[in-house]
């Protein structure tokens, strides 16, 4: 039980710690933190953000792997009244500078390599884990560590409220570079609250971050793990030898994963088999749907000793939105559709049409969210906010206007029970991986390499992945074999591997153009299914 | 098949310039996984280039951060299944 009201996220952290000071809080490779090593570094660490000249409402870069140090990052920022931006380590200079551009950033903690990678920004401070970098892009450095064993903390003396800014969420944008969704803390502590609900999770849960903490999907863990009073066991690798071993060396009950992961995972099914998981108490998906073969496997292997499975969706823009139960698991089948389940708890989700009237059942239309995690909206871009988050069409009358709803613009159909199952995409957004892409970003990076001159980029379906990049270019001059091989080194250079299309195909004419001009995406799309 | 260390590690290099890393020579004890530079997927790829290439066969337990680690290990590994 919680003993003081739950507004912010260090408020889930002050629970935690009046609850059980001594409770091991993180687990970072062989070394184990408390709650109360929580408390005071992140103490310390947000007495030196303010002393760095950080204010309310200020924007506090993570530049670090997931590691104990990204953790107290996190709640050192909120405890200033800050709110912290984690860039996914997989982000390559180009995108982390214009994230760091885009929220501006004026101090950063990181991983000494990446700061010192970083060729056009400057912070005011920065503090960094690692060796001192020889360079550092900002006005003061320190050694993070230093920081870290000081004991001073200030205490909390920064009032902070639930409608104060939390996080910014970082995620793919149709303007070719990441767009931020504006995450309050009442999002944060509503989504943890719903999430720790559903799964259930308790103080003796230890519970897997096999995610990255940049995606809404991968923080979820920390945040159900801080409000829970759980321990949270931090996974880098996902190499199936490293995942078996962190299942089993660490008792772990919860696994949240994406597509990809059960698949790696399923690797190592002989050893699960003869030696099941039997403290996994759960294991949830999200970010895409789980190929059928495996859905049946992961079942097979890990039911029959105790472990439930849930289904999850959710989009950054409301963090999580809705939930298939583990006893309800079988209403998603080849034969009955790619089932979501309802919403979560203190949410509501609808499937309306164009007019904003909601569909009956069987009939397809928009994916609309309505709760306490619907997000703040686009950091700095009023335009694509205003497309997002719209006014609830379902409200009354008199209070039309008021209330702000997420179109997901995943598109969807209700059944008479009231389950929700997806279709498909209300525009051409690629998932891949668990990602979500704007073709429009992926054709940016083809077009970057000066090779290209035209680029349209599209998902085909894929099992494992969800859905594979394909790119259709024409070239500026040159050969198509050398040119590919250019193209593609410069994706791999340029972007973040899941990114980098599986094929880029060379068209000899221009690219098909509809009648307003636009490189005719779904024209090219079909014709290379059709081939 | 006898692979000795330093051909399984050109091989490797290769494959990594042509898959992830683009005209980037990577040292041979650069940490391939703790810097984030081959991704989980990326090394089961991997595993199969080097499975098909070398008709040597990786179990799952083996598929970890330390065998990984960097081209060396990877080379290292390589060598102890052809020898």
């Amino acid at each position: 039980m919680s003993i003081f009201p739950e507004f912010t996220l260090h408020d889930l952290l002050r629970n935690s710690v009046e609850r059980d000071p001594g409770k091991i809080a993180v687990v970072d490779g062989n070394t184990e933190y408390t709650y109360e090593d929580l408390d005071r570094q992140s103490g310390a660490l947000c007495a030196a953000l303010i002393g760095e000249g950080v204010r309310k409402g200020d924007r506090v870069g993570v530049l670090l792997e997931k590691s104990w140090e990204a953790i107290v990052a996190m709640l050192a920022a909120s405890r200033a009244g800050a709110a912290y931006v984690n860039v996914n380590p997989l982000l390559k200079v180009q995108q982390v500078e214009y994230i760091i551009r885009d929220c501006d950033i004026r101090v950063a903690i990181g991983d000494s390599p990446k700061l010192a990678e970083l060729e056009s920004v400057k912070f005011d401070a920065a503090f960094y884990k690692g060796d001192e970098p020889e360079k550092v892009p900002a006005g003061t450095s320190m050694d993070l560590s230093e920081v870290l064993r000081d004991s001073g903390g200030s205490g909390d003396v920064v009032e902070v409220s639930e409608v104060d800014l939390g996080t910014i969420l970082y995620t793919s944008g149709s303007t070719g570079m990441p767009k931020g969704v504006a995450t309050s803390q009442r999002n944060l502590v509503s989504g943890a609250q719903i999430v720790s609900t559903y799964l259930e999770n308790t103080p003796e849960d230890r519970i897997l971050s096999a995610l990255p903490l940049n995606f809404d999907a991968g923080m979820s863990q920390f945040t159900t793990s801080l409000r829970a009073g759980a321990t949270l066991v931090l996974q880098r690798s996902r190499l199936p030898g490293d995942l078996l071993k962190a299942l089993r060396r660490h008792d772990i009950t919860g696994v949240t994963g994406v597509p990809p992961l059960w698949g790696l995972l399923l690797r190592g099914a002989k050893t699960i088999e003869e030696k099941p998981l039997e403290n996994l108490r759960y294991i949830a998906n999200t970010g895409g749907r789980i190929p059928q073969a495996n859905l049946d496997e992961l079942k097979r292997l890990l039911e029959p000793s105790g472990t439930k499975i849930y289904l999850m969706y959710g989009l950054t823009e409301a963090f999580r939105s809705t939930y298939l139960p583990p006893d309800e698991v079988w209403r998603s089948s080849p034969e009955r559709g790619w089932c979501i389940g309802k919403a979560i708890p203190n949410t509501e989700v609808m499937v309306v049409d164009k007019g904003g009237c909601e569909c009956d059942p069987g009939e397809v239309g928009e994916l609309i969210h309505r709760g306490p995690t619907v997000a703040m909206g686009y950091w700095g871009n009023e335009e694509a906010t205003r497309k997002a988050y719209r006014p609830n069409p379902l409200a009354s009358p008199e209070l039309l206007g008021v209330e702000k709803v997420v179109y997901s613009g995943d598109l969807a159909r209700r059944d008479e029970e009231g389950y929700f199952y997806l279709t498909g995409r209300a525009d051409a957004m690629i998932k891949s991986q668990g990602y979500r892409m704007s073709p429009e970003e992926v054709e940016g990076l083809l077009v970057g390499s000066g090779i290209v001159d035209e680029a349209c980029a599209f998902g085909v379906p894929d099992p494992e992945m969800g859905q594979q990049i394909v790119a259709a270019v024409t070239l500026k001059n040159g050969d198509g074999k050398e040119a590919v091989r250019g193209i593609r080194q410069h994706c791999i250079e340029n972007g973040p591997p899941y990114m980098v299309p599986k094929e880029i195909l060379v068209h000899e004419e221009d690219l098909p153009k509809t009648a307003s001009g636009k490189i005719d995406r779904k024209t090219i799309s079909n014709a290379y299914s059709d081939r | 098949m006898d692979i000795s260390t330093d051909n399984a590690a050109a091989e490797i290099r290769t494959w990594l310039q042509e898959n992830v890393t683009g005209d980037w020579e990577i040292p041979d004890d650069y940490p391939l996984i703790e810097s984030g530079v081959l991704t989980s997927l990326q090394t089961v790829e991997l595993v199969m280039f080097m499975e098909d290439k070398f008709g040597i066969s990786v179990e799952d337990e083996e598929l970890d951060e330390e065998n990984f680690e960097s081209v060396k290990s990877i080379a290292g590994l390589v060598a102890s299944k052809t020898a």
